[in-house]
């Protein structure tokens, strides 16, 4: 245990933050805004493409994919260095961590360069089909059903939730592709391009404004699709699901950090002198603490329920802290509370209030905290199912 | 930075957990010398930190936390038998003053150590049976000064954790085994969210305070805001813990046969002691 960075990873953040120094768009060119989390404007796609060329997209990779064989401390302090600037590396943060990554790992040569590659660069975005409106939770319930006949799929049913699908060129879409086995090993995952016939998308408005459109409903009618946009093998859907969330879920933390941080500084003034802000202090310190301890070898994976726990409920509970520490001054919306940053102006854009119901996406999306505490009950304190 | 224990770190964990577990129920002096003799009076901070989280577990009845995190900050070295000290500017709720051989006590003119016998010193009765706190009276008006070590609110912090974490393992061995409606109580949802929002309660107290050791370790500027939050996590995880812990025990946890008590109390005197969570919040935003 010891406060330093070590050497290895001091390095490594040095040599990136001489690269976002010397290579990061100037406010002029990154005027566009990101209008879903599959929609990248022009300017952010060159960035992506810059990221990519240079292996500082996703460190943790091979070089052709973006990286540069970085190990995980150093990708925490690849992550950290962005948020520090509140810059974003990608607009299409799924499609490059689970959907690109997941290729990585499930895909064949084909559809790594087909799919995988475009997606990283840029040149096409892509968006993940999980939820239905019957599998929140119990996701693997899900009913959307692909039938193979010779070398083609035929899709019928529905998804939900899916961020960023009217954007999106591609869905990674998890379907049942044997009814009659137990509900786990009856999934596959298939790449659906949107242009496909059949495939209809219908973006819904979030909590924070009928024209925040990032939710869709999309609906599957005798969608064909070809046997060789079939990611890992046939009815092994399951294990694609969670090695390509896994990999996701070691660093979600981080992004409750970055929320904290951000509130220390935007609620500084009404927090000054008020317990929460304390609480709020003490929150975010030791998140990174565990946050940290996670990155050692052999933990726990329900460990990372902990995490995400501690993390969402602390954003949640400071926002909240927040919204009402402004007493009628927390009611225009929407309004502007953080300062402007131009590459990520959710800050500058978001009202109180808006931050407070966005934070329940944290206790809510990737596994309700209901969900985290039986995690932590039964697989960490051994308590019956 | 990096926030694993080494395998010394985790191997000497180990040893006291051992230790502390076979020497449990012997005479208080044959524990108390049992760890002298090990040397655990001498253990760097967060080792220190490490060994006081398994005697709060044990509910210790020795005067190891005071020596260790009372007497020796001050006075920077280890005290002939045991020793408590001084350093609130008031002389009262000392930790083992009644019992220590030797008190250091912290004046405007610098640090002054007494021999305890030389002491006028009363014991007050308190809510933890176990453990030892006095008013030290025979101290002239002005001759104190105040200045808690860092050490001593994270050695009630690793104190505290180490009693949360008895008292969620007793909770946890009680709904696994007591069995209503056909079923243990720990199968319900309701049962199963309360032990989780302990344990994560735990964990975040427990990082806090290692956190706290590693930073006085390192003589980091942050170790005297890191204490601050060290203390307050642990404050506020003995409120839930405490809570939660009595409330999911039922009526038996309610008795004086049930050893839990005695681990509810020790976590709760751990609050009172030396500024309560709310306190410290407050100090740390001062800070």
């Amino acid at each position: 245990m010891r406060l330093a960075d070590d050497p290895e990873v001091a390095d490594f953040r040095a040599e990136f933050s001489a690269f976002l120094d010397a290579n990061l768009p100037a406010e002029g060119e990154a005027r566009d805004r990101s209008r879903s989390s599959a929609h990248v404007p022009d300017w952010a796609r060159r960035w992506q493409r810059t990221l990519f060329d240079a292996g500082w997209l996703l460190p943790g990779q091979r070089p052709e994919f973006g990286g540069r064989g970085a190990t995980l401390p150093q990708q925490l302090a690849y992550l950290e260095e962005l948020a520090r600037r509140r810059i974003y590396h990608s607009f299409n943060p799924q499609g490059l961590g689970i959907i690109a990554a997941s290729l990585i790992t499930f895909g064949t040569e084909e559809q790594k360069r087909r799919w995988a590659v475009p997606i990283l660069r840029a040149e096409i975005t892509a968006a993940l089909g999980m939820s239905e409106p019957e599998a929140g939770s119990d996701l693997a319930s899900l009913r959307t059903r692909a039938v193979l006949d010779g070398d083609t799929f035929t899709v019928n049913g529905q998804k939900i939730w899916t961020s960023g699908a009217h954007d999106a060129d591609v869905l990674l879409t998890f379907v049942r592709t044997d009814p009659d086995a137990p509900k786990h090993k009856g999934i596959s995952a298939l790449l659906i391009p949107t242009a496909t016939e059949g495939v209809v998308r219908r973006p819904f408005g979030s909590i924070a404004a009928a024209d925040d459109l990032d939710f869709n409903e999309v609906f599957f009618t005798d969608v064909r699709v070809a046997r060789e946009n079939l990611v890992g093998p046939l009815n092994e859907g399951w294990r694609v699901a969670n090695g390509s969330l896994g990999h996701e879920r070691t660093l979600l933390w981080l992004s409750f950090a970055e929320r904290l941080e951000d509130l220390v500084q935007d609620a500084a003034d009404v927090g000054a002198g008020q317990e929460w802000y304390a609480t709020l202090l003490m929150d975010l310190q030791a998140l990174r603490l565990l946050g940290y301890r996670q990155l050692g070898p052999d933990r726990d994976p329900a460990e990372l329920s902990v995490l995400k726990l501690l993390g969402s409920e602390a954003v949640q509970s400071a926002s909240l802290h927040a919204l009402e520490a402004h007493g009628a001054d927390g009611l225009p919306h929407p309004a502007g509370t953080g300062p402007y940053h131009h590459m990520n102006n959710e800050a500058f854009i978001s009202s109180w209030f808006e931050r407070y119901a966005r934070s329940f996406a944290g206790t809510i999306a990737g596994g309700t905290s209901e969900i985290q505490r039986n995690i932590v009950a039964e697989r960490i304190l051994g308590l019956p199912r | 930075m990096e926030f694993e224990l080494d395998e010394d770190q985790q191997l000497l964990r180990r040893t006291v957990r051992e230790t502390v577990a076979k020497v449990r129920g012997r005479p208080e002096d044959q524990q108390w010398s049992t760890y002298r003799r090990l040397g655990w009076l001498e253990a760097p901070p967060l080792e220190l930190a490490l060994i006081l989280e398994e005697l709060g577990y044990a509910a210790d009845p020795t005067p190891f936390l005071a020596t260790a995190t009372w007497f020796a900050p001050l006075t920077g070295r280890l005290p002939e038998g045991s020793g408590t000290a001084v350093f609130d500017g008031t002389g009262r709720y000392v930790l083992d003053a009644d019992r220590a051989d030797e008190v250091a006590l912290l004046t405007p003119d610098g640090v002054v150590v007494v021999p305890g016998a030389e002491l006028a010193v009363r014991r007050i009765p308190v809510l933890d049976p176990n453990l030892h706190l006095a008013q030290v009276e025979a101290v002239e008006a002005g001759a104190l000064a105040e200045g808690v070590p860092d050490l001593a609110l994270t050695g009630l912090a690793a104190t505290a954790v180490g009693a949360c974490r008895r008292i969620l393992d007793l909770t946890l061995d009680h709904v696994k085994r007591r069995v209503q409606f056909g079923r243990p109580l720990g199968s319900f949802q309701a049962v199963k969210h309360k032990a989780a929002d302990m344990h994560v309660a735990i964990e975040r107290a427990r990082a806090l305070t290692h956190f706290s050791a590693l930073t006085i370790a390192e003589d980091d500027p942050r170790r005297t805001r890191a204490a601050h939050m060290a203390k307050a996590a642990a404050g506020e995880c003995q409120r839930l813990v405490f809570r939660h812990g009595l409330q999911l025990f039922g009526a038996m946890g309610f008795t004086w046969e049930n050893e839990l008590q005695y681990h509810l109390k020790r976590a709760q005197a751990c609050d009172l002691l030396l500024g309560t969570a709310s306190a410290h919040r407050k100090a740390l935003l001062a800070s």
